[in-house]
């Protein structure tokens, strides 16, 4: 029998993470996916980034994971969003090469020697006396394995409605998994439902663009002038090679979606899944806000040569004839021809309540779940689970401690925190909101955040090491430079550069541009080096205070509650508190104060509980 | 988050009330702490009552009082507690409780006496401090005051404004989150007329909070004087007008001389500093620092001065010495012919009994500000004040920001959230995700 370090199911962007990272960290990976062309795949919109989402991003290509450098080397469009406010949410996004981008990373993978393909459909894990011993391929195959990874997205129990069409499919024709979904059903894993949509592709063909421009249906959406890489590697070769545009629905539309309302699945009933409120179907944007007059829609190309038209914020459900009728409904798309409708899709996840900070199931030792399958919708959200559970899976393999990273530290901290202390209602998307240390998480300083702890476990290599010290360097030297060096005040004092920096008013492009103070950048990241300085002079206070209250949190985040601990031994809490604190199972008292419905005294009680036992055990030891 | 191996202490009895107070002391220290301010030199026996006297740090003694030792886990929190009561006069309670943390003890958060009593298994509730509030009312007024925050109208109150600013950082936080939604959530004059609308309400809370929580915690007002002006008539004239008086106490220091008064529905511990100065040299000199420590404490001073005669070197002194401080002066003898003229204050004669209900109103009124008693809820707790005190200092700061106008909203932001935080400490907290769902509620995001 054929076996490996680490098995991942599935290729998408979570699997392919967690497959490149485990390889990484020096373990032999087996990649399980259906077929090699659907490798990284974009099912829904051909884009990667965008805001929060491109911190992720960020951070990811921090750690040595592949969604930076892939999508910098396939990116046809690139944006950096938010660019009016402040840096902490300045936020890349690009459109995407569907093609080419998988193309990358498969390419990425086969040159990644630990790294084997098995191809065909995953049944069942193999669990002996409570921990992962290997995969059964549903040809009957076994694999071996210390680490089991699933990323299977959309696919458990996938089923696709259009209209009254139902089809089970984990995407557009590609059948879903319901053996490995009855599994993990055996095992005893709480199991929910959701759903998600992607609107219908038109043939590029089809529509005259320059027409609907002239006559004032569309608006042309370009990249930015200057565009900014997501990859702290990248030093050149980012091009906006297309463009999109942005129109808007029409009372006709609405008029239509109403009329025809009842065949949706999602309002007759057919749907149960719950679908994301951030990401609203037409249907939805239709009858729950009937006070807006239109909604924005975006053409946006899947690739440079490619016929597929993405409709942008026009996900549905309904049946083939009424998405035709109202594609052609929107001005400037009278003659569209739609190449695949719309579909909405529900599929079974996994309560991530069920998960550690590591992603390993508290029921199966070895068992560690990635991206949709955990509730969350995206590529950038899947690929960040992905490479922490790769890295986490090796990290197990080799008897070392997971790498869990903090809500200051990192989005993906925020993210996989949530994750397990609330678990999913909706699909879990991220947001800086959701950061409550936002400031500190910034696109210019992920690697400082984030790099040094890659490299000592591994994650990154020595090449993007040198690179990376380079930077540090650079950075210490330009903020030591600022401090040294004597400006000249409107009033004739002198005084530091920093000083004169923290004036309302004074930017750090005027000091250097009046050459009164010479700091060193690398040119493709330039823009972000000088944010990422000036940031950090300009509004010292308030991340002196920021990191302040991120250490208060840590310190309940280091207090740690032991494993199997029976939370009904606590005298006087709640019945309630008692069954949420063992079903979430929280690995610090920081994680249980997080928990929902957990009140503060609940949480002071189990503090000083655990305090005292620990207190008596040393007493007795 | 409370510690629970250190050793706790807080007067144990309710507020400004007569009789006998109870200091309690807990924690693994507190047999250690309690002997060493005590006089007797021997060590305390498990539950014995002993008549002792407590002293301070400069081996003056501050009361006599009875201690009783409880080692764990038979008593009221399970841990070892000294209890030691002493006469209620509130300047001795809190004198014991002082000489308590210089010897290592922490001052207790509320609740926390009961919180370890609970980890210990002694009692099966932790209750609301409303309440305890409502179970130590001493007049109607503080039962008043109770009730409406048992019934929430402060927390309704403060839930209102916890609301306002929450809609405002949904707004703001979409702006951020939703850059490409083709909505313009807010524009920065709006979220400075709002913020503004924010500060205005915590600054009428604010203001309610100071006459709150002298109706809940009662005033102490000493009377002050030089000699022979008349201070102890014009403590009688107060107590001896008044037919609500709790307990009579015996001065605890020779000295000092405390009553119990309830002025208008008002809890006010009056104190005289009579006889300090009219005994031999050594004893009056301890006697001054007395008076001069019982003032430090006081809600209000009433200043006396003798009306019939020049103000002297004394007269002159006290009143600069106190002229930052909240106080009424009080003329004294007007039915003898004035000796000086002087700008307000209040008139009076305790001999004949003129000007004395002149002088009860000042008081209240200094006490309680302008406003009527009886309507609003008042904000009477001092974490509360706290609270609301630090929320609106960031909420000061966000503004500014605003003004300003070249600072990066996710700053703004920061303060607001800070403010939001504390407010929240009170009502309860509210996660980014009802944040989001506010967001999804009101706008439609997603294209």
């Amino acid at each position: 029998m054929t076996s490996f370090d680490v098995i991942v199911i599935g290729a998408g962007h979570a699997g392919v993470e967690a497959a490149y990272a485990a390889a990484r960290l020096g373990c032999s990976v087996g990649l399980c996916t259906l077929s090699r062309d659907t490798v990284a795949h974009m099912p829904c919109n051909p884009a990667v980034g965008g805001t929060a989402k491109g911190h992720l991003v960020r951070e990811i290509d921090a750690l040595g994971g592949l969604m930076g450098r892939a999508i910098d080397a396939t990116g046809i469009q690139f944006k950096l969003l938010n660019r009016s406010r402040g840096p902490a949410v300045w936020s890349p996004r690009a459109q995407a090469d569907k093609r080419q981008y998988s193309a990358w990373v498969s390419k990425a993978l086969q040159r990644q020697p630990k790294i084997s393909w098995l191809i065909g459909k995953a049944a069942r894990p193999e669990v002996k006396h409570g921990r992962v011993a290997g995969l059964v391929m549903d040809d009957g195959t076994h694999y071996g394995c210390r680490a089991l990874v699933v990323t299977t997205g959309t696919f458990l129990n996938g089923l696709i409605h259009i209209g009254p069409e139902r089809r089970p499919a984990g995407r557009h024709n590609e059948p879903p998994s319901h053996e490995l979904a009855e599994s993990l059903r055996s095992f005893g894993f709480d199991i929910g439902r959701l759903k998600t949509g992607t609107p219908p592709r038109l043939h590029r063909d089809s529509i005259d663009f320059e027409r609907a421009v002239r006559e004032g249906h569309f608006v042309e959406e370009r990249g930015d002038s200057v565009p900014q890489p997501f990859s702290f590697s990248t030093t050149s070769g980012l091009r906006n090679q297309i463009t999109c545009w942005l129109l808007h629905t029409t009372e006709r539309v609405h008029d239509l979606v109403r009329e025809h309302i009842d065949q949706s699945p999602l309002y007759n009933g057919q749907i149960q899944g719950i679908g994301p409120r951030y990401c609203p179907s037409l249907e939805d944007k239709v009858m729950r806000f009937p006070e807006r007059e239109r909604h924005q829609i975006y053409l946006e190309p899947e690739g440079v040569d490619v016929d597929e038209i993405y409709v942008n914020g026009f996900s549905m459900s309904l049946p083939r004839d009424v998405q035709e009728l109202l594609v052609r409904a929107l001005p400037g798309l009278q003659d569209a021809v739609v190449l695949r409708p719309g579909y909405a899709v529900e599929y079974d996840f996994v309560q991530p309540t069920e998960l550690r900070s590591s992603l390993e199931t508290h029921r199966v030792q070895g068992l560690f779940l990635a991206g949709q399958i955990n509730g969350t919708s995206g590529y950038e959200e899947a690929a960040a689970q992905g490479l922490v559970v790769g890295a986490n899976a090796a990290l197990a393999v080799l008897g070392k401690e997971p790498l869990v990273l903090g809500r200051d530290e990192a989005y993906i901290g925020v993210m996989v925190d949530d994750l397990i202390t609330r678990g999913c209602l909706e699909p879990y998307r991220m947001f800086t909101s959701r950061a409550e240390h936002r400031l500190l998480l910034r696109i210019d300083n992920a690697d400082l955040r984030l790099t040094p702890l890659g490299y000592r476990i591994g994650l990154t290599d020595r090449d993007e090491w040198a690179r990376f010290s380079a930077r540090q360097d650079r950075h210490s030297r330009n903020t030591r430079t600022l401090e040294r060096t004597l400006v000249r005040t409107e009033e004739g004092a002198r005084i530091s550069a920093s000083e004169r920096l923290r004036r309302p008013g004074i930017v750090l492009e005027g000091l250097i541009a009046s050459g009164e103070v010479h700091l060193e950048f690398e040119d493709v990241s330039r823009s972000l080096e000088v944010a990422s300085i000036e940031n950090d002079v300009k509004y010292a206070g308030y991340l002196r205070r920021e990191r302040a209250s991120a250490e208060r949190t840590r310190r309940q985040d280091r207090k740690r509650v032991p494993d199997l601990f029976d939370y009904a031994r606590v005298p006087g809490l709640s019945r309630e508190v008692v069954q949420r604190f063992s079903q979430v199972r929280p690995e610090t008292v920081g994680q249980a104060s997080r928990i929902p419905g957990v009140t503060p005294a609940a949480v002071a009680v189990l503090a000083a509980f655990l305090e005292r036992s620990a207190f008596s055990e040393a007493d007795r030891a | 988050m409370f510690s629970t191996d250190d050793s706790i202490v807080a007067v144990a009895t309710p507020p400004g009330r007569g009789g006998i107070g109870v200091v309690r002391i807990s924690g693994p220290e507190s047999r250690r702490i309690a002997e060493a301010m005590l006089t007797r030199r021997e060590p305390l026996e498990a539950r014995m009552a002993t008549f002792t006297r407590v002293a301070a740090k400069s081996t003056d003694v501050i009361d006599e009082v009875v201690a009783t030792y409880f080692p764990a886990p038979r008593s009221y929190t399970g841990e070892d507690v000294v209890e030691i009561s002493a006469h209620g006069n509130p300047v001795v309670l809190q004198a014991i409780v002082v000489r308590a943390l210089e010897i290592g003890a922490r001052l207790a958060e509320p609740g926390e006496f009961t919180l370890r009593a609970f980890l210990n298994g002694k009692r099966d509730l932790i209750q609301a401090e409303a309440v305890a509030d409502l179970i130590a009312a001493a007049t109607p007024m503080q039962a008043r005051v109770a009730c409406d925050q048992l019934e929430g109208t402060l927390t309704g109150q403060i839930s209102e404004i916890d609301a306002e600013l929450f809609s405002l950082i949904a707004s703001l936080e979409a702006s951020l989150d939703f850059p490409d939604e083709g909505y313009h959530f807010i524009q920065p004059a709006e979220t400075s007329r709002r913020v503004a609308v924010v500060v205005g309400k915590i600054d009428a809370l604010l203001s309610a909070a100071r006459r709150g929580r002298v109706i809940r915690e009662g005033a102490t007002v000493v009377v002050v004087g030089r000699p022979n002006v008349g201070k102890s008539s014009i403590f009688n004239l107060l107590v001896g007008s008044d037919r609500a008086i709790v307990a009579a106490v015996a001065g605890t220091t020779r000295d000092l001389i405390s009553e119990q008064v309830d002025l208008d529905g008002l809890a006010v511990t009056l104190v005289d500093t009579a006889g300090a100065r009219e005994a031999t040299d050594e004893i009056e000199r301890e006697g001054i620092a007395r008076a001069e420590r019982a003032s430090g404490i006081a809600t209000l001073l009433l200043i006396v001065l003798d009306g019939s005669q020049p103000l002297s070197r004394d007269d002159e002194q006290l009143l600069g010495r106190t002229s930052d401080r909240s106080s009424i002066v009080v003329t004294n003898k007007a039915d003898l012919p004035a000796a000086f003229e002087r700008e307000g204050g209040v008139s009076v004669s305790a001999r004949t009994g003129a000007g004395a209900e002149d002088l009860r109103r000042a008081i209240v009124r200094s006490l309680t500000g302008e406003e009527s008693l009886r309507d609003s809820a008042a904000l009477s707790n001092v974490r509360h004040i706290e609270l609301l005190t630090q929320a609106h200092t960031r909420l000061v700061a966000a503004q500014r920001l605003v003004d300003i106008g070249d600072t990066p909203e996710e700053f703004v932001l920061a303060d607001l959230q800070a403010a939001r935080a504390h407010l929240e400490e009170i009502v309860g907290a509210r996660t980014s995700e009802s944040l989001l769902h506010h967001i999804f509620d009101k706008f439609c995001i997603g294209k």
